[in-house]
């Protein structure tokens, strides 16, 4: 569904760049990138849309390479999610700003656009009228989400989506991601720097510093790489972190309640 | 790389003028870009500009903004020929009187902007209104206010960058050729810029009270800004080009 090859990018005026990046997403893979500032991960999901284009190699999103197709076409089969709502945003409210993403990338009567909007609006429990100019941070970023979703994408890119969101906000973002991964296999490419997130909803993790890859493995996996950690700059969850220092039978533990299980049999005698 | 109109680093001549005395070469050359009425002088007006351009050790960018002028100009060059029927006529409707007026009349533009421009990219914005007021007793609310504006075009224009990037990764279509269907798109992200303008200002605002705003008084900078034999020779130089211009 994503694919970089070998793949060399630089901006004309030097900052960030990335070298070597080579790997391939499968569809209805949940992959998180995760990695310090500057070390690339916004160049990385401007070249899956096509914005940037690679100096060398090539990055192949939903079948097109994106160096020889239009970006308005690489977007029909992908959501791209921001950071920031209030850019992606433009319609005053929640039914416009729906309808415009229809407009803009679907053949569709408009009856069948009408019946796709109310579709989305009832998943996300949204108000057709509201004002999205004046509604909260949390509110905007399920609006953003659902305008990206409109078009029933086969690929939703999300750019730190939980930033600024509450614990409840956030956990219902991602369960609705989450939830659209496992159900309609929509593959999904987060970047993430809360690392309990990415615990608890990626299925993989590609790590990079200073532009180059460092590893691709399983979140449980890449958070006991203290090498890997310590070149990305990356905190793991917390309890990962004390299931490693417990050490010994806690040491593959990536729940709080897996430890339990883990004392609950060292009291029964069965470790 | 920084904005066009972002202060760029340098030790040069000008980088180091009082920014007072940079203020009065851009408002003197806009003098006599308005008062002269020479096609020849005019067109040394906008030379001089990119020469001082090239001196300020701002090559780069000071044809990056010249070549943002000369795309309005030639807009404003055609419409100009269009509309002036007095004169003889050259070519079809096109009169010569047409062609001069037009090309005074874009030469004046670039003649005047374009030292203004290059004030702005050779001086700290901080630089700018603090010399405004310690040198010309401007109460800082307007000096900050002045050099705030100046200091948001940058932003706006990264923010605005920022919106057509996320709304190309929507499928929206920039780059049509049509210039028309181009603006129709463009017009509705006007929102989102003025929704996140208007947040900034308030932002801004509200930050500038918490640090203190209103208890600033025009001895508040520690820093000073004297006069030195270069920037009185300049000025000397610059108003008696001023003079020389509207003689012409």
């Amino acid at each position: 569904m994503i694919e970089f090859k070998n793949v060399y990018f630089q901006y004309p005026h030097g900052g960030a760049s990335l070298k070597n990046i080579d790997f391939k997403v499968e569809k209805g893979e949940f992959v998180a990138l995760v990695g310090e500032n500057g070390a690339g991960k916004s160049t990385m999901l401007k070249l899956i849309n096509g914005i940037l284009k690679p100096i060398n190699g090539d990055v192949v999103t939903a079948g097109f390479n994106t160096k020889n197709t239009k970006i308005s076409q690489i977007a029909k089969h992908t959501g791209f999610l921001f950071q920031n709502p209030d850019r992606q945003i433009c319609c005053q409210s929640v039914k416009e700003e729906i309808m415009f993403s229809l407009n803009l990338l679907n053949d569709m009567t408009a009856e069948e656009k009408e019946e796709r909007a109310e579709k989305i609006i009832n998943a996300f429990s949204l108000n057709p009228d509201e004002n999205t100019f004046a509604m909260s941070r949390g509110e905007k970023q399920k609006t953003a989400l659902a305008s990206a979703l409109a078009s029933e994408p086969e690929v939703l890119i999300l750019d730190e989506p939980t930033t600024g969101l509450d614990y409840r906000e956030c956990t219902a973002i991602m369960d609705f991601v989450k939830k659209l991964n496992k159900e309609k296999n929509i593959t999904v490419f987060m970047v993430c720097h809360d690392m309990e997130i990415v615990m608890d909803y990626a299925d993989r993790v590609i790590a990079l510093a200073q532009g180059e890859m460092v590893d691709d493995d399983t979140p449980e996996n890449i958070f006991r790489k203290k090498d890997v950690l310590k070149k990305a700059y990356l905190l793991p969850p917390q309890i990962t972190e004390l299931a490693s220092l417990l050490g010994g039978e806690f040491e593959n533990c990536d729940s709080a309640e897996e430890i339990l299980e883990v004392l609950k049999k060292q009291r029964k005698g069965e470790l | 790389m920084t904005g066009v109109l972002d202060y760029s680093k340098g030790n040069s001549i000008f980088h180091n003028m009082n920014p007072v005395t940079k203020i009065i070469i851009a408002l003197c050359i806009c003098v006599a870009a308005f008062g002269a009425d020479n096609l020849l002088f005019l067109a040394g007006i906008v030379a001089l500009d990119l020469i001082i351009g090239i001196i300020s050790g701002i090559k780069e960018k000071a044809f990056s903004i010249f070549k943002g002028f000369v795309k309005i100009s030639v807009f404003l060059f055609v419409l100009q020929v269009l509309f002036v029927r007095s004169g003889n006529t050259v070519f079809l409707f096109v009169t010569d009187d047409g062609i001069i007026l037009a090309a005074k009349i874009v030469l004046r533009l670039m003649g005047a902007a374009l030292p203004l421009t290059y004030m702005l990219t050779v001086t700290k914005v901080s630089d700018l209104s603090n010399a405004l007021v310690k040198v010309c007793h401007v109460p800082y609310k307007y000096a900050f206010t002045i050099t705030t504006a100046v200091r948001f075009i940058p932003v706006f224009i990264n923010e605005l960058d920022a919106i057509i990037e996320a709304q190309t990764a929507r499928g929206v279509e920039f780059d049509t050729k049509n210039a028309f269907a181009r603006l129709k798109l463009i017009l509705p992200l006007c929102v989102p810029l003025l929704m996140t303008s208007v947040k900034k200002a308030d932002s801004s605002a509200v930050s500038a009270e918490l640090r203190g705003f209103y208890l600033r008084k025009q001895s508040s900078g520690y820093k000073e800004y004297p006069f030195k034999a270069a920037d009185i020779l300049a000025i000397i130089l610059f108003i008696a080009f001023a003079v020389f211009g509207i003689l012409m």
